[in-house]
């Protein structure tokens, strides 16, 4: 027991969006002053329902952009395409044009080309990805299993282009590392429009299918968007309350500017609408790529730059798959950077996320968490603790998803 | 022959918990799509259990740091003998491109004894597969 | 930037006492001290329209510690630097402008040690962990040594 339960008991307001309550609030500390525990969010429940969620989300914190300051330019670009490994091409995307910035070189435009194809290609795979976990959260294994046979087409695709079906390293200053292999338009072109059929085919499963309407749909806390913007949300979850937030859009980097596409909102504001708003990304994305491949210029890959950077500071912004991806880069006009600041999306995602728990049931926690797209891994450790009964406990997050299943599908859990 | 038995079994259906101790997720996502049908190791018996108490094997993804050290510590400890540890992945074995990071270590040998390395980053499903199989004897 | 948008911020800079300076083609950076960083902040937002805060860093500038928020609007990017010295670190919090600026404050407060008032998460850790030795200067200082953090985190290896 701490001093955090002398707080004032009511209820504290920021704005009206974000609360607060310290009521009863029994501190969360290790039962053993020696073991910790770290859960990657604490659940505050009144019952069945949310009330407030504490992001703690230091588990995969490892210390990159004090790691920035002491390595030369151009392996932090292949260290941060390591913050994450669903989007990292992205990362290393923006902090290359953060850093072009500060010289007076052009990216070829033929390197823009291919950034956009190996950016949309993450993009599809990053979707995908998404969709079959939502699958998975909900209860609907066949889904996930389909949709990730269907991402392997993605995934071979990188691979022929850049080796690796992960980190692909493609990007270098000023370009690309590795050109377009022969004879892979028409392959690409091929696959696309298979993409787009499989696209469309599970947009129909999700709007017909049980298991994902019982779980997804009116799903979430509904929020508008004046409450979305304070919340600094980006991506998808802007998008799909109809705010046209899309850094392709509205500042248009790499070749946006000259492949043309539409941008996808919606405005249902449930977790479906995410479900349909990213399947729809995913057409867009493929025939972004298709109309990219068929108009690719010709011309060098790559513009060689120095490995010392002129002094300034210089931000870029770039659409990841899960948002708005930020850099900002600052240098003293060294060989190492004097300060390299690195936001994900998620971690704009997680207010909004908080908001869309507030009000919802335990057993909808994992689909609703789920649907910003959030880490990987920060579904695998949640504590809870309920209000009415001062029970405590901690699940993870398989514990977590089978509750879920069961609460909406009892019947298969009978023997 | 009790032992003999469960050995055998051990080896034919390796219950595999799979934690992620910091990892960029590359890994996980690997080792989670080598469940799905192009790798499908579930054919080989694999498993991906929800609890270190029903497991066999262990998976480790990630350089661990500050806040994952004691929980895999913990669930190592949670893991019925006789138990098998894989650092998978190059942040696991060594610490990958985070060496030097200040919330970072150099291996997760530091913290708990690993019997088998799959390197990679990330090391693709059939590695994966083939380091967990090799692992178990099944490969020669 | 536009030349609107850009003479606006010069303007109401120039009243504020503060400075704008333009970087180059759709960037400007503006110093605001302490006092007039809320005035100024809901300026951006509230007249001239500026809603989107991609961030806010932190940055160790030798006796100052500056906080920088980054307000996009379509191709026009405006950094706000306010400073406070490191002697005393304590900035006021805007989350009652941008609720969504809760999370950037706590970040800054784990990397800097700068405290946000008005912050009601600003106790709480967010990225380090929260048995962070209460004597280690926190990370993104020039002068804190990653070794050192890592010995005293208990992340030294055994091997070479």
């Amino acid at each position: 027991m701490n001093a955090e339960q002398n707080k004032p008991t009511r209820r504290e307001e920021t704005a009206g969006l974000i609360e607060y309550s310290t009521e009863n609030l029994v501190p969360f500390g290790p039962i053993h002053p020696a073991l910790k525990e770290p859960e990657y969010f604490k659940l505050i429940l009144e019952g069945e329902r949310i009330v407030e969620v504490i992001p703690r989300i230091g588990y995969v914190h490892r210390g990159l952009e004090k790691a920035a300051e002491m390595r030369p330019w151009v392996q932090n670009m292949y260290m941060f395409e390591r913050t994450c490994g669903i989007c990292s091409f992205v990362h290393s995307l923006c902090y290359g044009q953060a850093v072009e910035g500060l010289t007076m070189f052009q990216v070829p435009r033929r390197a823009k080309y291919i950034r956009l194809i190996i950016a949309e290609l993450e993009r599809i795979h990053s979707h995908l990805l998404w969709v079959g976990l939502m699958g998975h959260w909900a209860g609907f294994e066949t889904l996930f299993m389909w949709v990730w046979s269907d991402r392997e087409i993605v995934l071979d695709l990188v691979e022929a282009i850049s080796g690796n079906r992960v980190h692909k390293s493609m990007n270098a200053f000023c370009g690309v590392r590795r050109d377009m292999p022969e004879g892979m338009e028409d392959r690409i072109i091929e696959r696309m429009k298979h993409m787009t059929d499989r696209a469309h085919y599970y947009r129909q499963i999700i709007d017909t299918e049980e298991t994902m309407l019982a779980r997804t749909e009116n799903v979430g806390n509904k929020v508008d968007q004046e409450t979305a913007q304070k919340l600094c949300a980006v991506g998808p979850m802007a998008r799909y309350v109809g705010l046209r937030h899309d850094v392709r859009l509205t500042d248009p980097y790499a070749a946006y500017d000259e492949v043309p596409f539409d941008i996808v909102t919606r405005n249902e504001g449930d977790v479906r609408a995410l479900l349909r708003l990213r399947l729809d990304e995913i057409v867009v994305s493929a025939n972004m790529i298709s109309y990219a491949v068929e108009h690719l210029p010709e011309g060098p890959i790559r513009v060689k730059i120095p490995p010392v950077i002129p002094a300034g500071e210089h931000s870029s912004h770039c659409e990841a798959p899960r948002g708005e991806i930020f850099y900002y880069v600052r240098s003293g006009g060294g060989r190492i950077p004097e300060r390299v600041k690195s936001r994900q999306p998620t971690l704009a995602n997680i207010p909004i996320a908080l908001e869309l728990l507030k009000g919802q049931t335990l057993a909808d926690v994992p689909v609703v968490l789920t649907a910003i797209d959030p880490c990987f891994g920060c579904m695998d450790r949640m504590s809870f603790l309920d209000t009415d009964t001062n029970r405590q406990w901690t699940w993870s997050g398989e514990q977590l998803r089978l509750y879920g299943i069961k609460h909406y599908f009892p019947e298969r859990f009978k023997k | 022959m009790f032992e003999q038995i469960t050995k055998w079994a051990r080896k034919r259906s390796p219950w595999v918990f799979h934690i992620n101790a910091s990892s960029c997720n590359g890994c996980d996502i690997e080792l989670v799509a080598s469940l799905t049908p192009r790798y499908d190791i579930e054919r080989f018996g694999a498993v991906l259990v929800p609890s270190p108490r029903h497991a066999d094997v262990l998976v480790v993804t990630g350089t661990v740091n500050a806040q994952t050290k004691d929980l895999l510590k913990r669930v190592y400890e949670q893991i019925p003998e006789p138990k098998l540890v894989i650092a998978l992945g190059a942040c696991a074995a060594s610490g990958g491109v985070f060496k030097g990071c200040y919330n970072a270590g150099q291996g997760i040998q530091d913290v708990i004894p690993v019997n088998m390395f799959i390197p990679g980053c990330p090391p693709r499903p059939e590695a994966i597969m083939y380091g967990i199989l090799k692992l178990l004897g099944e490969v020669k | 930037m536009s030349e609107t948008l850009l003479a606006r911020i010069t303007t109401f800079a120039a009243e504020s006492n503060t400075k704008a300076v333009p970087l180059r083609k759709g960037e400007t950076l503006v110093e605001v001290d302490q006092a007039n960083i809320k005035i100024f902040i809901s300026h951006l937002l509230n007249d001239l329209a500026l809603r989107h805060l991609a961030t806010i860093t932190g940055l160790d500038l030798g006796q100052n510690l500056g906080i920088t928020y980054h307000f996009i609007q379509g191709q026009e990017t405006i950094h706000v630097r306010t400073s406070v010295p490191k002697t005393n670190p304590a900035a006021l919090s805007i989350v009652d402008l941008i609720p969504g600026a809760i999370l950037y404050e706590m970040e800054i407060h784990d990397m800097f040690g700068v405290t946000f008032t008005g912050n009601p998460w600003i106790n709480r850790k967010l990225l380090l962990p929260d048995d962070w030795p209460a004597d280690l200067p926190p990370p993104l200082l020039k002068t804190s040594k990653p070794a050192e953090i890592r010995k005293r985190l208990g992340l030294e290896t055994a091997q070479k």
